[in-house]
């Protein structure tokens, strides 16, 4: 009979009951939309934040620091060097899959139309298959993103051709085509390039062209590597100083977490005498984004869930008070208290179970539909929202009916059926 | 005359009468309606709250992003210097309140132990603000103990100095050249000939040592007053780093009116910070805009069905009042005086919540407060009263069509 | 010659394939007190829908102090209705957040004017003087009724029509209520009441029986009238 009078009201109370279940598609879409974005977010803000560039330089240890802050000439020359085969290991530490990007740079001087300028040699693209089988593609050109190019980005393999930078390019009036002369060899300019930083009066060619230039074969300075990184905390700030401080356990969890300094650490493994450096402008401040980024995702999730979670459970409020004359009707009729709150509340867990369906789903729909316009990407699904969603259902469920079963509780059936 | 004020006294009676009925289901069906006020609270809240949020987020997540450090290098044109007096031109220009930091910088080669490294003269505090990624062992030096100086991570492994250790600094005077050592003489006769009255020499204390995993690595940071006059010389600087508040459109604006009007001076923007800074800052709003436009849609509509909720219990007292001969526009009348009435009230309690919920945030996220746009008030609340009449009428109007008959036997 | 202030001329209602009223003919004069009865389904509620301007017939006409409402549209009905028609109702339905005293004045705003004193003497005549603010949770029945009644006369009705007027009372209230009808019937006030009790269709000077939709009798109850009367209305206002 139970069973009975429960579908029966879903039934016959449809649109109430219809009404109910919107409201709870709505909030739980928004919930599961709101969570799943907020879970996500962080890895793709992390790779939007990528645009800045390499978050890692790697140099040989005994290498002094070109100190060429705006065209200042600093002391020592780099004669220390990488070996260029050491460079795709970089893919093959424990973090590879957060290696983003990575491109070696071999600087040198040259002579360019009769003056001493800056080369850079290195891969503008590259691709290559790992021992894994996994298709690499990467270079420089997805690490310069904020460059502005007039003419051509290089190719892998435009050994014939240079790109300049535009203040040296003014300077000496060259265009895009020219032909330009550097140490003797001749050379297509394919492009000229706006970096607005120290770049713009440097002149950049691919690898093996500048190893030849230098005669440097096999050698690279640095290498700049664009990873995802796990903002640093306290741990990550110990081991960076000394990972050998750290106790067996933390160790572990340091060099299990992506944090910086740890991918910093496995480069140094696979990188004949390298040092790993973070780039602190750039990983220090993506950090301090995404941080702020997750935070306010965090608070916005919260509160749009509890906006929903209240306009579920106010809403269960009225309708159920709303119905109260026919649940005094069952009072009236001998109906125990507890027999009528547990017809409610079934009628509307049920309900709310539907609903919750529903909502999940279309959550699930909203997030991606975010993921895909703001991102031009999926964003995962954590399935841990189903549980905290339904946890959260269950409980909003519960409570919205609390008012209406108190007030059916202290109702008397004569006032019902004499209608107030 | 007397049927004109007759007339006035039966409008001021049938408006008393609306009045009191509407004050009346107000009042007396508090209980209930606290449902309506909540819910609609609630929406008002969050609309206010993120639109708030998302009109602040440019310029509080833009001076997050200054957290990347100087978007803005100002050079002198050709060969000159930048005096004091076109710096303080150069502030003035920009205005105040869109300066983070900003950092003139002067580089001078000095020599220590013989060899030779670069001191770079800065405003230590401005500097400070300009770059924050800056990781300081020590701490940051100032213009208050000039003799302390904060040394690059490189200079002080090459040099082996550790922090409170001291060193000396040697150079020639402005103006003056270097006369290479020469071989005829003794290390003290050039010993002595480098103390004369065209150098100069100073010890310092390593007060912090700077690691940034760049350039800044191979640097001593130095007051610049201090460094001037060391060198004998007034305030020249090479270049002035300004960390604005800006995106790359109101950067190059920018950039400009500082050619236009200080035409000694070459602004740069840098470009890997403001195009990539757009290019993030575009996405994070973008991602606001679209979680708030989801959030107030499903919220409206959230309160749209409870307010339908609540309407729908009361098809028989409208009925009833359409019994007693009441006009169908009589009936919505009251409605709407009530639906206006609850969409103030609540729409009025969710401005100010949401006002509060948005500082709270700001204060959390960026710990800043926030800029409330005064026009959100009467928006806010003019969209609750749109959406409780509308949730009131729309039901009531198929309530309308419904025989008043139904009052007749308890249905 | 007394005036008829209500004709019903072969009236007819049909609802898809049920005829709730087949061919009613009823002519009832001013100052008539009148009880229709019957069992559930005779078509008494058709009825009342019918004489209170809230539904037309499907064919035949029904004129009402002269006019013949049966062609109607539903605006004009709720004209007629609130000038001639006073409505009682088995569940009172009196607006539970205002008073008494504002109950009744919700049917002068609606009529033409709301006049607060005149509100007030109807509800004395109906013995609530001091309870005439008083919400109606904080009325007895018998005293919501009487409110409803109050709001029923407030506007000077042609025709009172009650439907089950004492179908929610007790004894009492009940007799408290037929007095008030009694009054009413001494002033001159048309009344019809629909019931289905027989003690409550005795008193009347005349009652028809509905069933099926037509009526099957018509019975003269003056003679009766007076002590029927006597018995039912013996409380006091």
């Amino acid at each position: 009979m139970f069973l009975r009078m429960i579908t029966k009201t879903l039934i016959r109370q449809k649109s109430k009951m219809i009404m109910i279940a919107f409201t709870v598609v709505l909030g739980v879409s928004l919930s599961t939309a709101m969570m799943n974005v907020m879970l996500g977010v962080g890895d793709k803000v992390n790779r939007e934040l990528k645009v800045y560039g390499a978050n890692i330089t790697v140099r040989h240890k005994d290498a002094a620091l070109m100190s060429d802050l705006y065209g200042l000439e600093g002391q020592g020359v780099n004669d220390k060097f990488l070996r260029e085969d050491d460079v795709l290991k970089l893919k093959s530490i424990f973090w590879g899959f957060n290696i983003l990007d990575f491109a070696p740079i071999l600087e040198g001087r040259a002579n360019l139309n009769g003056s001493e300028v800056s080369i850079i040699g290195t891969w503008p693209e590259k691709h290559a298959t790992l021992p894994t089988g996994e298709e690499l593609h990467t270079g420089l050109k997805s690490l310069r993103t904020w460059w502005e190019i007039s003419g051509e980005w290089l190719n892998e393999d435009d050994n014939n051709s240079v790109m300049i930078g535009n203040l040296l390019a003014s300077q000496k009036n060259i265009h895009v085509n020219d032909t330009v002369t550097i140490d003797g060899k001749t050379f297509n300019v394919k492009g000229i390039f706006n970096d607005g930083g120290n770049d713009d009066s440097k002149v950049l060619m691919t690898l093996p062209s500048a190893q030849k230039l230098l005669n440097l074969n096999g050698r690279v300075s640095d290498i700049e590597v664009s990873a995802l990184t796990t903002p640093d905390n306290d741990l990550a700030r110990k081991a960076a100083q000394d990972p050998r401080s750290l106790s067996p356990e933390e160790y572990e969890t340091w060099y299990c977490t992506a944090y910086v300094s740890a991918i910093c650490h496995q480069i140094q493994e696979v990188i004949e005498d390298g040092v790993a450096k973070p780039v602190r402008q750039v990983a220090e401040s993506e950090g301090t984004i995404l941080n702020k980024t997750t935070l306010l995702m965090i608070l916005i999730t919260i509160l749009s869930s509890i906006g929903s979670a209240l306009a579920i459970s106010n809403l269960i409020t009225a309708s159920v008070i709303e119905r109260s004359q026919e649940l005094g009707l069952l009072k009236a009729l001998g109906a125990y208290n507890w027999q009528i709150v547990l017809l409610v509340l079934a009628e509307v867990m049920i309900t709310g179970i539907a609903g919750g369906v529903v909502g999940y789903f279309m959550g699930i729909g909203f997030a991606q539909i975010i993921g895909q316009t703001v991102f031009g990407s999926y964003i995962e699904i954590a399935r841990m929202v189903i549980l905290i969603v339904a946890v959260i259902l269950f409980l909003v469920t519960l409570i919205g009916s609390i008012p209406a079963i108190r007030y059916l509780m202290a109702l008397k059936p004569t006032e019902v059926l004499h209608g107030k | 005359m007397a049927n004109n004020t007759e007339k006035r006294n039966r409008h001021g009676s049938r408006r008393k009468m609306y009045i009191r009925m509407v004050a009346g289901s107000l009042i007396r069906r508090a209980s209930r309606l606290i449902i309506a006020v909540l819910a609609i609270a609630i929406g008002a809240t969050i609309l206010s709250g993120l639109v708030t949020i998302y009109y602040d987020i440019p310029e509080q997540l833009g001076r997050e992003f200054r957290s990347y450090g100087a978007n803005l290098i100002v050079l002198p044109r050709g060969e000159s210097k930048i005096t004091r007096e076109t710096l303080q031109k150069l502030r003035g220009l920009i205005g105040d309140e869109k300066i983070v930091g900003m950092a003139p910088y002067r580089y001078q080669t000095v020599k220590i132990n013989e060899q030779p490294y670069i001191i770079a003269g800065t405003d230590l505090t401005e500097a400070e603000k300009n770059s924050p990624f800056w990781y300081v062992e020590g701490s940051w030096g100032n213009s208050a103990d000039v003799s302390q100086v904060m040394t690059g991570h490189e200079i002080a492994q090459t040099l082996g100095l550790k922090l409170g250790d001291t060193f000396m600094v040697q150079g020639v005077k402005y103006g003056h050249h270097a006369e290479a050592s020469r071989q005829d003489l003794s290390a003290e006769e050039n010993q002595k000939r480098d103390s004369a009255r065209q150098n100069f020499h100073r010890n310092f204390t390593v007060k912090g040592i700077v690691s940034t995993g760049g350039a800044e690595e191979g640097f001593i940071f130095a007051d610049i007053d201090m460094l001037d006059e060391l060198i004998g010389d007034t305030f020249r600087a090479d270049v002035i780093e300004c960390s604005i508040v800006a995106d790359a459109e109101e950067l190059s604006a920018l950039s400009e009116r500082i050619e236009n009007e200080i035409p000694e001076l070459m602004p740069r923007a840098v470009r890997r910070l403001t195009q990539s800074q757009d290019i993030v800052l575009g996405k994070l709003q973008a991602l606001v805009l679209l979680v708030t436009v989801v959030v107030l849609i499903i919220t409206m509509i959230s309160v749209y069905t409870t307010m339908t909720a609540m309407i729908a219990e009361r098809r028989r007292e409208i009925a009833l009042k359409k019994a007693l001969g009441a006009e169908n526009r009589l009936v919505m009348g009251e409605l709407l005086g009530e639906g206006v009435m609850l969409g103030f009230i609540g729409g009025a309690l969710g401005v100010f919540l949401g006002f509060e919920f948005a500082l709270r945030v700001s204060l959390n996220v960026f710990g800043r407060g926030i800029n409330f746009q005064p026009v959100l008030i009467p928006a806010t609340i003019a969209i609750f009263i749109i959406i409780t009449v509308t949730a009131s009428i729309i039901p009531v109007r198929r309530v309308m069509d419904i025989h008043p008959a139904i009052v007749l036997k308890g249905e | 010659m007394p005036k008829t202030i209500l004709q019903l001329q072969n009236v007819s209602k049909i609802y898809g394939n049920l005829k709730a009223l087949a061919d009613i003919n009823l002519s009832v004069n001013a100052g008539d007190w009148l009880s229709i009865m019957g069992p559930s389904g005779s078509g008494k509620t058709t009825m009342i829908n019918i004489i209170g301007c809230m539904d037309t017939p499907s064919t035949g006409s029904v004129i009402l102090d002269g006019t013949d409402i049966s062609k109607e549209n539903a605006a004009n009905l709720t004209r007629i209705r609130r000038d001639k028609i006073g409505l009682i109702f088995q569940q009172f339905h009196l607006i539970s957040y205002l008073t008494a005293v504002e109950n009744v004045m919700v049917a002068q705003y609606y009529h033409s004017m709301p006049d607060e004193e005149e509100a007030l003497e109807a509800l004395a005549k109906v013995g609530l003087a001091d309870r005439a603010n008083h919400l109606p949770a904080q009325l007895s029945g018998g005293e919501q009724q009487r409110v409803c009644i109050a709001r029923a006369l407030i506007n000077s009705p042609q025709i009172l029509l009650g439907d089950e007027p004492t179908g929610n009372l007790d004894e009492e209230n009940e007799g408290i209520v037929v007095d008030i009808f009694r009054r009413l019937h001494e002033e001159g006030v048309t009344i019809i009441v629909v019931t289905h009790d027989p003690e409550v269709g005795d008193v009347a000077q005349r009652k028809i029986i509905l069933e099926h939709g037509r009526i099957v009798d018509d019975i003269d109850q003056s003679a009766t009238f007076g002590e029927a009367l006597r018995l039912k209305g013996k409380g006091r206002v």
